[in-house]
């Protein structure tokens, strides 16, 4: 597309590389059509095509954001379905975290909004802070209708309540694991903010079959959320702290002993790992560590794929695989989790329109809990169609999602169901036989 | 007075003439066709013939307008070539002696059998030339078979019956013929059953390219439906083979049987001249089709056939007051599509609609098209419709 | 880019802007009316990004109801009207002007209903054209027309552009497989053409309104015709050593009669393009590439394809390669619907449409070379080739406008080019602003004041989408020829 920046404007780095996207923007409208907001919605503003355009007009105008802007990147799930679509390789994901930086320096949100965003930055990074936050919502869940009838902030305190698991999950497992020799590689794994509150389970469960791969897993004191919840509210500083953050962390494993991977078992997660190096770029300081990094991060099941797992007999159940927005286009790993559970013994269906969001995203759901809601029924009626056991997911925010809504199946992640085939224990959420 | 032009220009030179409505026919195949005209002029378009060209390696020819379907039919059949649309001869229920034109074919759409695979006339017809009332030459379309470049007045002028000038030239794009074909035949089917396997032997894998049934007393005493394939041989004996488990057996024609029958079927030879029973040709919905025949039965005997999978009636009925006009109408309300009355003496066509009335809407667009052709009503005025 | 003019906005409708949208939003609801200037900007123009114009407003109807309410009275109000899809056009269809109201039909997405056994499909105008397919594809159905934009591009926009695809070489384009549409006039009258039978009875309003880009009326729904997917399908690639070799084979294969369900060209800089984005396995060392697709039986198919072999060989075929699962089918055919868009990541790009005679077609590409080279520029072909319908893409960069206007006079030369070997300017895209001031070219002005009296008899006032497909002095022209 034209672009129509002043040579001021472009001095500033960002925005030459936001002209350097909008530029290979050939506006043919392919990405509409696979846009969560746009199914939902039919309005051009709310597809990526026209938000790349609202982007593109805010950012060569030079001006700050508008409300209209704002209100329709506010809608964008992030789930960068559109980038897998695209033909012309535009990257929205640099181009609409720009933005979101650029309104949070540009806008001024309304008291209710700031609230509800200092809010959840300020709980949701720091896993002691959301544990206690966490069993607060417990107690407050019965109290969700008054909740709700709160005044601005009540329908996203009443979401942030829904997502609330119903019993508080147990408190970490303290395993001794022995290590299976030979020990084929060293690794460290994500511990990250907000999962090892919701479901500890998860990491416990891969540290088994790790352990029983021999593989070691090396813990990195210092390390903590991901930054990706910030980072998608735009408030840019804040993401880049804790990338810095885990960037040393991670660095002085690497410089100390060496790191054969950095294994996430939260997509959401590994996306923004993998763009650290993008991130912190223009830090001379950290752009080569970030680098790094982000060429180490893998996803638990890429990392998996690496070491040839035996096949394990039938298991007998049959899975819907839910391949979160994080996993497919973001990571654009599509086949290896489905590889592995079948290979693991288990049947494994794809969901009907699987590149459309489960609508949890981040914050989206407590944010935009009416659309998420759509979306998360949308994907639960495509589920259903398919009458499985269990459905099998590879990032927490969409177990959590896809848990809250009604009738839903047990939704698991793909490796408790690995651990699990390969001698661990039946994950909790199954169904007892 | 009988104009018949040899060229465009004479031809143009007799619209601009005219200063009363002109009846224009082509080889005078189809007098019965549509309603009658009070016109003291016919302007024959039969001695504006000729092939402009023909290029069988991109499968089009040009002809002028006159230029008979017979003449055109051997010269592309000495290419292995032939009109997709294998159109209808209208001799054979009119017993007339003209012999039928291309650009009457363009003009009146007229299409066979193949219609249901291929098209109609109107989807093979890629440009047309023709005069307005103005007594300008008018060219739409092209000779290339890909062509949006402005309005597509070569699908308005299919089917306007003359109504918006006369063509002078028609291009077509052709095909290469199959090389066989044969007919799966089944027996003692009643109406609704013949359909339900018309219907799904259209909606296989094989290429359907003739889809007829003919119930008890229809060129034969017992219930005989039709499923035609062209191909090349071994996909021919392979396709019946495939069509017959879904249908359920049946048993073949080989390919001149084949051919024969559906020449009678294209022609409507079953209601051939000199049978002067009011003839009906209804287009409808296949799986409403059955319905529609069954609500004009309750009003009298009819004798009828179907084509295009059922989705297309011909249906005869006595003359009488109307031709049973309005129970056909009202058939046609009810189940959806539209209703011709292709034969029945001149005083009754002018008295009943030949042609399904348009909505409100609609009509007030023909009027408003036709006017955009023909200010002055020259042009074949009330051949579809009185006053227009 | 300014070459292409666009008529100066009527002073007085610009004046009556607000009494307008309040007129709008008494009629629908909020979340279907934007006007406000951020929000209008990202309407201001479709695929044809050169050129961009400001709409006064845009509706976003949700029923053929609101639909006829809202042309009501914008036609009352005098208002211009420009109708949007999804607005892929590459020739402008779809941009507005800045005294217009552009009606949207994105939020109209639903399908209506399905009939199997009638094999039709009756579908709201801003249902998209593969979701019109996807839907009966388990089923074994498919609807034919398959533009490389099917994913985005709506049946509405299909009927304004009269869209055709790869594999309308052997089913035809849209006209051929539309069975009835609803309609609302200039004046909110609804009317409905045609139906779920074969043949629209009196004149044939549904085959002058496909292809007729909005200026007839607002299509809110259609009822397509639905086909049987063959036994199996295969495509197969063929690669040249030049593109001559390539034209040739094309004109070869037609001229012994043989009409596969597709064939598709690419030359040496579109293979390149595409396979970087696609992974297809297209032979990056051919000068030239066809796609050709048979279907049927395996031992149809595989008939069908030892006769197109033979021809290939005859003109230096260098590599012949079937797909061999249906992956290596989708990746090949997800490459050449990706061609335009891949295009993007190496440059921007004008694309031109016209069709030629198959037989012209090395001449045409050899001419087109010429012209492009003339100029200092690039060019990728990718094309439907059976068809004879040209797609040279005239590679520059938007944001040097000397590169912008020789872009444009190549591809204008190019289109001449085509219309004068015996083709036509536009053989799927349209005419919309692109190629408006070429229709001269191709006709006369007396073919063209038959156009546009046909036009104004739907549209006396010239409200829809007025300055679009005919010259914008037609008007005029139109009224002082009708004697
Ligand atoms: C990458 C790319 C590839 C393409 N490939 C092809 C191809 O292979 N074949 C092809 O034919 N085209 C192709 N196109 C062009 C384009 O996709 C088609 O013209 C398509 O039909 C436009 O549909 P749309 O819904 O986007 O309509 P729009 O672009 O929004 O509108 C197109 C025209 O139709 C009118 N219109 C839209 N909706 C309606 C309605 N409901 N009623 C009346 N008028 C209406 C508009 O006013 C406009 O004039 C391609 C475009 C792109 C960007
Ligand atoms: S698909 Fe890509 S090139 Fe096309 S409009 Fe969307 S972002 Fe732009
Ligand atoms: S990231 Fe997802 S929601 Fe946002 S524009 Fe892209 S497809 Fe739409």
């Amino acid at each position: 597309m034209q672009t129509n920046f002043t040579i001021a404007a472009l001095a500033d780095p960002a925005m030459r590389e936001s002209e350097k996207i909008l530029r290979t923007c050939v506006h043919c409208g392919f990405c509409t059509a696979t846009c969560p907001t746009y199914l939902l919605l039919g309005d051009e503003l709310d597809s990526p095509r026209g938000r790349i355009y609202l982007i593109k007009d805010m950012l060569e105008g030079g001006k700050p954001a508008s409300e209209e802007v704002v209100k329709h990147v506010d809608r964008c799930l992030s789930c960068l379905s559109c980038m897998t679509t695209c033909p012309s390789g535009v990257h929205y994901m640099h181009l609409v975290d720009h933005a979101r930086a650029y309104i949070d320096h540009t806008y001024t949100r309304s008291a209710p909004d700031r609230f509800m965003r200092a809010l959840l930055a300020r709980i949701l990074p720091y896993p002691q802070r959301f544990r206690a936050a966490l069993f607060a919502a417990l107690l407050a869940k019965p109290a969700r209708p008054l909740v709700g009838a709160l005044p601005f902030v009540g329908k996203r305190m009443a979401a942030m309540l829904a997502l609330a698991p119903a019993r508080a999950p147990a408190p970490p497992p303290v395993e001794r694991l022995a290590i299976a020799t030979p020990q084929r590689a060293r690794v460290a794994i994500l511990e990250g903010c907000a999962q090892p509150a919701l479901a500890p389970s998860i990491n416990a469960a891969a540290r088994r079959l790790f352990a029983r791969l021999g593989v070691a897993v090396v813990p990195a004191p210092g390390e903590g959320c991901c930054g990706a919840l910030v980072h998608h509210m735009g408030r840019e500083e804040d993401a880049l702290a804790f990338a810095r953050a885990n960037v040393d962390a991670w660095t002085r494993l690497i410089e100390n002993g060496g790191l054969d991977a950095i294994v996430i078992t939260a997509s959401g997660c590994g996306t923004t790992i993998k763009d650290y190096g993008y991130m912190l770029r223009a830090d001379a300081a950290y752009a080569q560590k970030a680098a790094r990094v982000s060429a180490l991060a893998k996803d638990v099941t890429e990392f998996l794929s690496t070491l040839d797992l035996a096949p394990a007999p039938p298991a007998g159940l049959t899975l819907a695989y839910h391949s979160a927005c994080s996993m497919q286009h973001g990571q654009k790993i599509t086949d290896l989790p489905k590889n592995l559970l079948r290979n693991a013994g288990f049947a494994v269906k794809d969901v009907p329109e699987s590149h459309i969001c489960c609508g949890s995203a981040g914050t989206y759901n407590i944010m935009q809990s009416e659309l998420a809601g759509r979306l998360r029924d949308r994907k639960l009626g495509n589920i259903a169609r398919l009458k499985v056991d269990a459905v099998a997911a590879g990032n927490i925010g969409c177990i959590a999602q896809l848990s809250s809504g009604a009738g839903a199946p047990p939704v698991v992640h793909t490796v408790e169901l690995l651990d699990w085939a390969y001698g661990g224990p039946r994950p909790e959420a199954l169904p007892k036989n | 007075m009988i104009l018949s032009p040899t060229s465009e220009a004479e031809l143009i030179e007799a619209v601009r003439a005219a200063r009363a409505p002109l009846a224009i026919e082509g080889g005078g195949s189809k007098g019965g066709l549509g309603r009658p005209l009070q016109a003291q002029d016919t302007l024959s378009l039969k001695n504006l013939g000729g092939v402009i060209f023909y290029e069988p390696a991109e499968m089009v020819f040009r002809a002028r307008a006159g230029t008979p379907v017979a003449q055109l039919e051997q010269m592309l059949a000495e290419h292995g070539q032939m009109l997709p649309f294998e159109p209808m001869n209208h001799q054979s229920i009119y017993g007339a002696a003209g012999a039928p034109t291309i650009g009457a074919v363009a003009a009146c759409n007229i299409s066979g059998p193949r219609r249901i695979s291929h098209g109609a006339a109107r989807d093979s017809l890629i440009g047309v030339r023709f005069v307005n009332g103005f007594g300008e030459a008018i060219n739409s379309g092209g000779r290339v078979m890909k062509n949006v470049t402005g309005l597509d007045l070569v699908k308005l002028q299919a089917g306007a019956f003359g109504t918006l000038g006369p063509l002078s030239e028609v291009t077509f794009k052709v095909l290469p013929r199959p090389s066989t074909q044969a007919t799966l035949a089944l027996h003692g089917l009643d109406d609704a059953r013949a359909i339900g396997a018309l219907c799904r032997a259209v909606g296989s894998p094989f290429e359907i390219s003739g889809a007829a049934h003919l119930p008890a007393g229809i060129l034969g005493d017992a219930p005989r439906t039709l499923l035609r394939i062209e191909n090349v041989p071994e996909s021919v004996v392979y396709r019946l083979g495939e069509l017959q488990k879904i249908v359920g057996g049946g048993d073949t024609l080989d390919a001149a049987q084949s051919e024969a029958l559906w020449r009678q079927v294209r022609d409507v030879a079953a209601f051939a001249s000199p049978d002067a029973r009011a003839l009906w040709r209804i287009s409808t919905a296949p799986s409403r089709a059955v319905d529609l025949v069954r609500r004009v039965q309750q009003g009298g005997a009819v004798a009828h056939f179907y084509d295009w999978s059922g989705g297309l009636v011909w249906l005869a009925v006595e003359t009488g007051d109307d031709a049973r006009a309005a129970d056909i109408r009202a058939a046609v309300a009810a189940c959806g599509g539209h209703a011709t009355l292709v034969r029945a003496p001149v005083d009754l066509r002018a008295r009943v609609d030949v042609f399904q009335p348009p909505s409100a809407p609609l009509m007030a667009l023909t009027r408003a098209v036709k006017a955009s052709f023909d200010p002055n009503a020259i042009l074949n005025p009330g051949r579809m419709y009185a006053g227009v | 880019m300014t070459a292409i003019a666009f008529p100066k906005p009527d002073p007085a409708i610009l004046a009556r802007r607000d009494e307008i949208i309040a007129g709008l939003a008494a009629l629908v609801p909020p979340e279907c009316l934007v006007t406000s200037e951020d929000e209008r900007r990202a309407f201001e123009t479709d695929a044809l990004t050169a050129y961009r114009r400001l709409p006064l407003a845009v509706v976003l109807p949700r029923t053929t109801e609101e639909t006829s309410k809202v042309m009501a009275f914008l036609h009352g109000a005098g208002v211009k009207v420009v109708a949007r899809g999804a607005g892929t056009s590459l020739a402008g269809g779809a941009i507005p002007q800045e005294d217009a109201v552009v009606v949207g039909l994105s939020k109209m997405s639903k399908i209506l209903g399905v009939d199997f056994a009638d094999r039709s499909m009756r579908v709201q105008a801003g249902v998209t054209n593969l979701a019109i397919s996807n839907a009966v594809a388990a089923d074994g159905f498919f609807y034919a027309p398959d533009p490389s934009s099917q994913l985005a591009c709506t049946i509405g926009g299909n009927i304004g552009m009269n869209s055709g695809g790869a594999h309308c070489l052997k089913y035809g384009v849209t006209t051929n497989n539309i069975l009835g549409a609803r309609m609302v006039l200039a004046d909110g009258a609804i009317v409905e053409m045609g139906g779920d039978w074969l043949d629209s009875g009196g004149l044939d309003f549904l085959g002058l309104v496909i292809g007729s880009e909005g200026q007839l009326g607002i299509v809110t729904e259609a009822t397509v015709r639905l086909l049987r997917q063959a036994e199996g399908a295969r495509p197969v690639l063929f690669g040249f050593p030049t593109s001559e070799a390539a034209g040739a084979c094309v004109a070869d294969i037609i001229g012994n009669g043989i009409i596969p369900v597709a064939i598709e060209f690419m030359d040496k800089l579109a293979i390149e393009i595409c396979e970087a984005f696609a992974h297809a396995g297209y032979p990056l060392d051919a000068g030239a590439l066809l796609i050709v697709e048979v279907e049927g039986s395996e031992t149809e198919m595989d008939a069908q394809l030892q006769r197109i072999v033979e021809i290939a060989q005859r003109h230096g075929v260098s590599t012949v390669r079937e797909s061999k699962s249906a992956m290596e089918t989708a990746a090949i055919w997800k490459g050449r619907k990706s061609a335009f868009g891949a295009t993007g990541r190496v440059a921007d790009y004008i694309c031109m449409d016209g069709t030629v005679p198959t037989s012209q077609l090395c001449h045409v590409l050899e001419k087109t070379d010429e012209i492009v080279k003339h100029y200092g520029l690039r060019v990728a072909n990718v094309f439907h080739a059976g068809d004879g319908n040209m797609h040279p893409l005239v590679m520059y960069n938007v944001n040097d406008p000397a590169e912008q206007e020789k872009a444009e006079a190549a591809g204008m030369d190019i289109l001449k080019l085509c219309v004068d070997v015996g083709g036509c300017l536009t053989g799927e895209h349209g005419v919309g602003i692109e190629k408006r001031d070429l229709m001269r070219h191709q006709f006369s002005e007396a073919d063209l004041a038959q156009q546009m009296r046909v036009r104004a008899a739907f549209d006396e006032g010239w409200l829809l989408n007025p300055a679009k497909v005919f010259p914008l002095d037609g008007r005029t022209i139109a009224a002082t020829s009708a004697r």
